[in-house]
């Protein structure tokens, strides 16, 4: 999952970024308002952190303006100033939560995790495909109730496959959502990873909940394997 | 034209001169036309006196003397002018004062019509026309055309006398007019210039009211630059004291971070950081808002639309608490108005709206509720409830207190309520805590006898 961060306070967006990559986010930064506009048309985010005291453009200008250029991924707004008259506005321009400064972290990563899990159209945090099932809150996979152990990387790709199941996502579609822009990114990673996935959640290749789709790339199986 | 004064001057003036100017023209023409008449029957009683002194000849035809009756008539240029002619040119004769002169001969003049004229030229004429019938000794009729004229020169003067009077009558009643509107618009407008120079006063520090008998127009105005001036002094002292508590409140648990600090122990250094940090913030937050809320404007009667309000903080939560499928209902009217500013309002509701949403199962209801404890004495509240676990009866009054002394030991309440209460209480009202039908907590504002439907 791949996030914005759009915040001017160098210290607290470096430490955002430090702990939402410690959690297993791509995540890009942007350090005033006309920044993260341009990130946000540029980049296929899963979401964004808004501050809304911003320089060049404020918060609310930065939300209304992805808005209206049909930009849809949530966002959650940090805000410094704690009065309803700046939540009531940044929500009714677009923003789907609010979190208020100072805030604390596993609070901040409650919020993410619901808002992602909400946009893919999933009201728990549990997504669960026959024995497979993860667990977005903690980040872990389990195959018949027993946790799996898989990279950061692995996570990544299992959980975007599964919150998007039934669609087809192509290699740069999922290289874009689990990189950030920095990274230096090699499509023929992705298909290790598919197989390492494969390999640890199908070993007899009777489920089949990851297809491959010649040139086209790769989808979660939408049905319900056959019990 | 920045001054009243010379606004109303300036009004005054235009009218007056007005009202003057036709005054004088109407006058002038009275006059005119009542000595042109004069002038007439004048002439008129000329041609009676020419026809009294008229002789007859042989035939006993008409012959006029060589004395006349008015001695005007004999002297050349006298300004007085007769010419009589009778009929196919039977006989032409012309006083001696028109010696060298010929008076015009209107013709069609009927007999026995006098007709009246006035003929501009070097020497403007008024001119009377008479024809009439004289019978000869034959028994012949012979027709005669009298014609009188007479100088406009002295009927001029006359006009020119009479205009110079009212001029200078009607002049000076238009300036003693404005002399006398000057002094009364003074007077009139003083109790403005009072209440300026009084403002001054207080902004100098000399005076810290407008206490003057001001007149009853004003004093609408006055009393709400009192209550300006009031609320100004109010919330000054607020914000003093919100600071004065902040800094005060603050203190102890920098005390702590500092103890922690010098102790030199990690540990209990974060935990002092993670247990002094959310109490700091909420004191910080209580206070600021405390200050910030507008408050009881003393008389400033702000009216905020309540629906409007709660139709946006809900869709907001809705929003933020859009995977609890929270069902609210709403049954406050369209028109029903809150006697508070629309901050303050935005404010205290959404702080209450939140928690409900946050510890509601399933369903929020926003009623009004007719007080009948305070009754007749115009109770209304707004009621907030929800069906979540309700609040104990014994920690509510903390609850509500807990912003003004950073209370720590409330898990799982927020400063939320507390900020509610302290901007209801700005207004002198008071909010309560209770239980509702639903099941949870009930939330009622009741703002002093104000709440109106209309």
């Amino acid at each position: 999952m791949r996030i914005l961060v759009v915040e001017d306070e160098a210290n607290l967006r470096h430490q955002l970024q430090q702990r939402l990559v410690t959690e297993g986010y791509s995540v890009d930064v942007a350090k005033d308002g006309e920044e993260g506009l341009f990130f946000g048309e540029e980049y296929p985010f899963d979401l964004a952190v808004i501050d809304l005291g911003l320089p060049k453009l404020s918060g609310i200008e930065l939300i209304r303006g992805l808005r209206r250029k049909q930009i849809s991924f949530p966002i959650l707004i940090l805000t410094a100033r704690d009065n309803w008259q700046d939540k009531v506005e940044g929500l009714e321009v677009g923003a789907d939560d609010y979190l208020v400064k100072p805030f604390n972290m596993q609070e901040l990563l409650a919020r993410l995790n619901a808002l992602l899990r909400r946009s893919a159209g999933f009201s728990s945090p549990q997504i669960a495909w026959g024995p497979i099932e993860i667990n977005t809150l903690h980040q872990i996979a389990t195959l018949d109730g027993q946790e799996v152990a898989l990279t950061a990387y692995e996570y990544k790709v299992l959980e975007y496959l599964m919150l998007h199941a039934g669609k087809v996502v192509s290699k740069s579609e999922l290289t874009e959502h689990i990189y950030d822009q920095d990274f230096d990114r090699d499509s023929n990673v992705l298909e290790v990873f598919i197989r390492r996935l494969r390999k640890k959640f199908d070993p007899d290749g009777n489920l089949q909940p990851i297809e491959t789709l010649r040139g086209r790339g790769y989808r979660f199986a939408r049905k319900q394997p056959a019990t | 034209m920045r001054s009243i004064h010379s606004r109303l001057l300036l009004a005054a003036s235009v009218v007056l001169a007005a009202f003057l100017g036709l005054g004088a023209l109407a006058l002038d023409r009275a006059f005119r036309d009542s000595a042109e008449n004069a002038l007439q029957t004048q002439l008129m009683s000329q041609i009676y006196a020419l026809l009294g002194a008229a002789d007859t000849d042989a035939q006993g035809r008409m012959r006029l003397p060589e004395t006349l009756p008015d001695p005007r008539f004999s002297n050349p240029a006298s300004g007085l002018y007769a010419q009589v002619s009778g009929e196919k040119g039977e006989y032409q004769w012309h006083s001696p004062s028109a010696v060298g002169r010929r008076l015009p001969m209107p013709g069609g003049v009927a007999s026995g019509q006098p007709h009246f004229v006035y003929l501009p030229a070097d020497e403007p004429l008024y001119l009377l026309a008479y024809s009439l019938l004289w019978e000869d000794d034959a028994g012949a009729e012979i027709a005669y055309l009298f014609v009188v004229a007479e100088s406009a020169f002295g009927l001029q003067e006359r006009v020119a006398a009479f205009r110079k009077t009212i001029l200078i009558w009607l002049g000076g009643a238009a300036l003693i007019l404005l002399l006398v509107q000057g002094v009364v618009l003074r007077w009139g407008l003083k109790p403005l210039r009072e209440v300026a120079l009084d403002l001054r006063m207080i902004e100098s520090g000399t005076r810290e009211r407008l206490e003057g008998a001001y007149p009853r127009e004003l004093r609408r105005l006055t009393d709400g630059i009192n209550s300006m001036i009031q609320h100004g002094e109010t919330s000054r002292d607020r914000y003093r004291n919100s600071l004065g508590d902040l800094a005060h409140s603050l203190k102890t648990p920098l005390a702590v971070l500092q103890g922690a600090a010098e102790g030199g122990d990690a540990r209990l250094l974060r935990e002092a950081v993670s247990e002094q940090v959310p109490r700091m913030n909420d004191i910080v937050q209580y206070q600021l808002k405390s200050a910030a809320a507008a408050g009881r404007g003393a008389g400033l009667t702000h009216k905020t639309l309540l629906r409007p309000k709660i139709d946006r903080l809900v869709s907001t939560l809705q929003k933020v608490y859009r995977d609890k499928g929270i069902n609210c209902l709403c049954e406050v009217a369209e028109d029903v108005l809150f006697p508070g500013e629309q901050g303050d309002l935005l404010e205290c509701l959404g702080n209450i709206l939140e928690n409900a949403f946050k510890y509601a199962n399933t369903t929020v209801a926003i009623f009004l509720e007719s007080d009948t404890e305070r009754l007749p004495t115009k109770g209304v509240r707004l009621c907030v409830a929800d069906d979540g676990p309700g609040i104990p009866f014994e920690v509510r009054e903390r609850v509500l207190r807990r912003g003004e002394r950073g209370d720590q030991q409330m898990p799982g309440q927020g400063i939320g309520l507390s900020v509610a209460s302290g901007i209801v209480r700005l207004y002198g009202g008071d909010l309560e805590i209770g239980e509702s039908d639903l099941g949870g907590a009930r939330i009622a504002i009741w703002m002093p006898g104000r709440l109106q439907t209309n």
